[in-house]
């Protein structure tokens, strides 16, 4: 079942093409990654899925069709954005009381556990909070709603690894099961590639890709051979060639046989160069 | 209207210490003149009686004027308060990069509109009504001591200086309001720079062309001018000061000029939401 539809979904901000003819359904109960370089469009298809950017194309959430921001789709949808989005004017108490009582879906007995287990300030201005103590804010409000999907864009940006770890251990532990979908967009894909069961490599504001995760891994192999034997490579037209000490490695398709290669499983960023290649991911 | 509630328990939280500075200003001001009446006494200086003030007039007419005059100081911090209030109203989230966080709850843009309005706009009324209610107390004791009480002017002249300062109040909100769903920054000083563009402009080509092209400036000062003294001494001197404040009421409160301005703060109040709705939020 899916619960979101996009058929051609395309965004100008001025003359630039933020997205272009975008289609794709979203099944329900998947983590699905959506890994771009910057400026690819991530965000901005999170922003248009929500309704906070016209666009033209058709977007259907949970059969409700998007065609500006409609707040009863928050009734289901929990956004995570940078974690710095919260209100600086606010403590940590009124943040959560507000987001409480705006909220039929709020639960106030996962709330209670969260917040027993967080060392969270009440009283203290969000303001005076460390980066850190935002986003466990964040995830407290936002993990104590009863939502069927979260989209969460660069929800870790400037994170250290500790926290950021720790932010998808609390989603996957906390929020996640199968009734749910979470689309979370980062450029640290590393850190989200064990969780990812789907992937979306967007480019140009083109979608590129669209696949599961461990499918997609098994099509492709990194295959290295020492440098004098580039032309075993090169013979397979890959899109990017790395050169290590000594030897030089590309990703091809698994079905191919190459003498004396050492084949290795792709990463994410591996498929995501090989696919669209540069750097900046 | 549990949600708008809620917005509005926001609001307050955010807004409390702009809504509190005039309380702050008025107690600087008694403590001032305590202070003064305090050192005077101890010095020995203190020569203080109202009991032969000449006011020139008799003692409603007084006590009608003292009454409006002590709305001065609220007053004007109530409009000062409302501009600073209203003209942040639907940029301020946006300028703090919180927009995504608040835009993102499942709760109607017009209750968070009418929320912002409400909080720039009548919270304000109620910290001049409070601080109106202690002068009026105040300075009618002072009165009644000093010199002679009239309930019924004084009341009169509270409210109705009370009453021309809520419209005032209401207008220039509701434009800087509107103001404030079109620019990001100063919204008052941009769209009174505006105005007055219009304005010249206008004059400009009315008078060489000849037409006669609506003045923005001119009819908006047209809407909020209110003056309740206006002919307070002909219409004493003619029909006594009961019928000037009759006469008051009509002028401030009791006529299709009040029904307008409704209008236009209401019409202004929509045009500000409906501007700010269709704003993209990147």
């Amino acid at each position: 079942m899916n619960i979101a539809e996009v058929k051609n979904l395309t965004k100008y901000y001025g003359k630039l093409k933020a997205l272009d003819e975008v289609t794709l359904s979203i099944p329900q109960g998947r983590i699905i990654g959506l890994l771009g370089k910057n400026g690819a469009g991530k965000s901005t298809f999170m922003r248009c899925l929500l309704g906070f950017l016209k666009h033209k194309g058709e977007i259907t959430i949970l059969g409700e069709t998007i065609k500006s921001h409609k707040e009863s789709i928050h009734e289901h949808i929990a956004f995570i954005p940078d974690v710095s989005s919260l209100d600086d004017r606010l403590t940590v108490q009124q943040t959560i009381n507000y987001v409480a009582s705006l909220n039929k879906s709020w639960n106030a007995k996962k709330a209670q556990q969260l917040l027993a287990g967080s060392d969270l300030p009440l009283n203290q201005k969000v303001a005076t909070l460390s980066k850190g103590m935002k986003t466990k804010l964040y995830l407290l409000i936002t993990l104590s709603l009863d939502v069927k999907i979260l989209l969460l864009d660069e929800p870790t940006l400037g994170l250290d690894i500790v926290f950021r770890k720790e932010f998808f251990n609390t989603i996957l532990g906390e929020f996640y099961d199968e009734s749910r979908t979470i689309i979370i967009s980062t450029h640290q894909v590393e850190e989200v590639e064990q969780i990812l069961q789907d992937i979306i490599f967007i480019d140009k504001g083109k979608m590129i890709l669209f696949e599961d995760v461990e499918e997609l891994k098994k099509k492709y192999s990194i295959f290295t051979v020492p440098s004098d034997k580039i032309e075993e490579l090169e013979k397979h037209k890959p899109k990017l060639i790395t050169k290590t000490l000594g030897h030089v490695s590309a990703i091809l398709d698994s079905k191919i046989k190459i003498e004396n290669a050492q084949v290795n499983k792709p990463s994410l960023s591996d498929l995501f160069m090989e696919k669209v290649g540069g750097s900046n991911v | 209207m549990y949600k708008l509630k809620a917005i509005m328990i926001k609001d307050w939280h955010i807004n409390k210490k702009s809504l509190l500075i005039p309380f702050w200003i008025t107690a600087g001001f008694y403590a001032f003149i305590l202070l003064s009446v305090a050192f005077a006494y101890f010095k020995g200086d203190m020569n203080f009686s109202m009991i032969d003030l000449d006011t020139g007039s008799p003692v409603a007419e007084t006590n009608y004027s003292v009454n409006m005059a002590i709305l001065s100081l609220p007053g004007l911090m109530s409009l000062l308060f409302i501009i600073m209030l209203t003209q942040g109203a639907l940029n301020e989230d946006i300028r703090k990069n919180c927009e995504l966080f608040h835009r993102s709850q499942p709760v109607s843009i017009w209750f968070r509109t009418g929320s912002k309005y409400l909080m720039g706009i009548t919270s304000n009324w109620a910290v001049m009504l409070i601080i109106a209610l202690f002068n009026f107390l105040v300075i009618n004791i002072i009165l009644a001591i000093f010199h002679q009480f009239d309930f019924y002017s004084a009341i009169n002249g509270m409210i109705l200086s009370l009453i021309s300062f809520m419209k005032t109040g209401l207008i220039i909100g509701s434009i800087t309001f509107f103001f404030s769903a079109i620019f990001k920054d100063k919204a008052f000083f941009q769209g009174f720079a505006i105005l007055l563009g219009v304005q010249f402009l206008f004059m400009i080509v009315n008078t060489m062309l000849n037409w006669h092209l609506p003045l923005p400036l001119t009819y908006l000062f047209k809407l909020i001018k209110l003056n309740p003294m206006e002919g307070l001494e002909n219409d004493v001197a003619s029909a006594g000061l009961r019928n000037h404040i009759s006469t008051a009421w009509n002028s401030i409160l009791f006529n299709w000029k009040t029904l307008i301005q409704l209008a236009f703060s209401g019409a202004l109040f929509a045009g500000s939401t409906l501007i700010y709705k269709n704003k993209e939020i990147k």
